[in-house]
């Protein structure tokens, strides 16, 4: 082909747009070779077309630049990396991974403000369950020594051996009223004050037993906190009469006579 | 920035023969959109795409020493291993080949408006002058050079004879090529 049948033949644009075979690729290259002003013609096809492709151009995302450089110039990315601590392997993925880091910190934060709210209320509700708890204990305790002390005062009434003594008002306390169980077999007393009048403050009942003719203490009664439980009295083998005095706190080595609540003779 | 700076081809050549980096930066400033054309014509998938048009500057980056400027023009060697790119993948993927025939709006309203300032020529004047080509002309030109098929196959798809496509072909190369007359 000389230049003109060659040129009339179309190769040349076919060429250009890179839709020629391999034959016809290797005859449009000889041909340049041959005759270098088909350069000239081929560089206007080629100059048409590529601003025909510009003028259809489509910008591709903004991200997709860096992308590439990141992939083509690793070097640069390792020095973006020395000045900033930034992971630069996952630069190419940085906008979903900020996005994703967002998430993240959001759900964290989300999970950490729900954990508080989780925390402050399950507090306050330990804190309201300990206090029930305390109180309910509190309440055990009470009714268990309430129970226990009521055992207790039941054992001092059914026991077989115990003899029921009445002492009954004098003439100052009409009203009052004490029961002593005395066990006939050991000789102990025990004492249900329930109904001796309330003590007056800085009093104190004091139990004596009439021994040959003479007072001897029985000991104190425990009217503390308002609480008249049967308690244990001193034993007495022997016994002529029982009476209960007010007497100061601690007691006297004597009864004070005129403040006799109680009495019974044997 | 590389918009202050204007290479012209041989310049770019050699500075991208010693790996430099602005000279990248310059080629992806000024082709990426139109590549990233090029494979929108063949496919539709944006993301599909954008990987594409990433793997394809890899590949222009990576292959530059075999780049032989007597054979022509950087571009047309860089859109032959895009387009190639794109259609290995899409036969791979199994995507059905059609032939999209746009009409001039959805050209112009694809056509990019990003592009550099200080390039010497009127875009919108091309642009206008692009939509000279008739609608036969234009469905040709797309499936040569934008999709690289034959002027067999192009006969096939569009259903006309052969010859009409050369005559076509030609006729629409040489509009092309009247626009660039007042530039040069």
């Amino acid at each position: 082909m000389n230049k003109e049948e060659f040129i009339s033949s179309g190769l040349l644009e076919l060429y250009a747009m890179g839709i020629t075979s391999s034959e016809e690729t290797q005859i449009v290259e000889e041909h340049l070779k041959q005759f270098p002003e088909l350069r000239q013609e081929l560089d206007e096809i080629e100059k048409s077309l590529e601003k025909y492709a510009i003028s259809n151009a489509i910008e591709p995302s903004s991200f997709v630049k860096q992308n590439i450089i990141n992939q083509v110039f690793p070097q640069s990315v390792k020095k973006e990396s020395q000045e900033t601590p930034v992971v630069s392997i996952n630069t190419n993925t940085k906008k979903p991974f900020s996005l994703f880091y967002k998430a993240i910190a959001a759900a964290v934060f989300i999970l950490l403000i729900g954990s508080m709210i989780l925390n402050y209320t399950y507090f306050n509700k330990y804190h309201t369950t300990q206090n029930q708890l305390a109180i309910a204990q509190q309440k055990l305790d009470e009714q268990e020594s309430a129970n226990q002390a009521m055992s207790h005062d039941l054992d001092v009434v059914t026991d077989k051996y115990a003899m029921p003594v009445v002492l009954n008002g004098t003439p100052h306390a009409p009203d009052a009223l004490a029961k002593i169980f005395w066990m006939k077999n050991s000789g102990q007393v025990y004492i249900d004050p329930s109904n001796l009048p309330a003590v007056p403050a800085g009093k104190q009942y004091q139990l004596w037993g009439i021994v040959d003719g003479k007072p001897v203490s029985g000991g104190m009664i425990q009217t503390s906190k308002g609480v008249y439980q049967i308690q244990k009295m001193k034993s007495f083998g022997k016994v002529d009469a029982f009476a209960i005095t007010l007497e100061k706190e601690g007691g006297s080595p004597t009864p004070t006579m005129d403040e006799m609540i109680v009495s019974a003779k044997m | 920035m590389a918009e202050t700076i204007k290479y012209n081809e041989e310049e770019l050549v050699q500075l991208l023969k010693t790996s430099d980096q602005s000279a990248f930066e310059y080629l992806y400033d000024h082709y990426s959109g139109a590549l990233n054309g090029v494979i929108f014509k063949i496919i539709d998938d944006q993301h599909l795409a954008e990987d594409l048009l990433q793997e394809a500057f890899v590949k222009i980056w990576n292959n530059f020493s075999s780049y032989d400027p007597s054979k022509g023009r950087l571009f047309t060697w860089m859109l032959n291993i895009t387009r190639n790119l794109t259609i290995d993948t899409v036969r791979s993927k199994g995507y059905k080949k059609q032939a999209k025939i746009q009409n001039s709006e959805i050209a112009v309203s694809h056509t990019s408006n990003n592009i550099n300032e200080n390039d010497k020529f009127d875009a919108l004047g091309i642009r206008k002058q692009t939509m000279l080509l008739n609608e036969g002309q234009k469905s040709v030109i797309d499936l040569a050079y934008f999709e690289g098929f034959t002027q067999e196959e192009i006969s096939k798809i569009l259903g006309i004879p052969l010859g009409t496509v050369k005559t076509r072909m030609r006729s629409a190369i040489s509009v092309l090529k009247k626009l660039l007359e007042p530039k040069n």
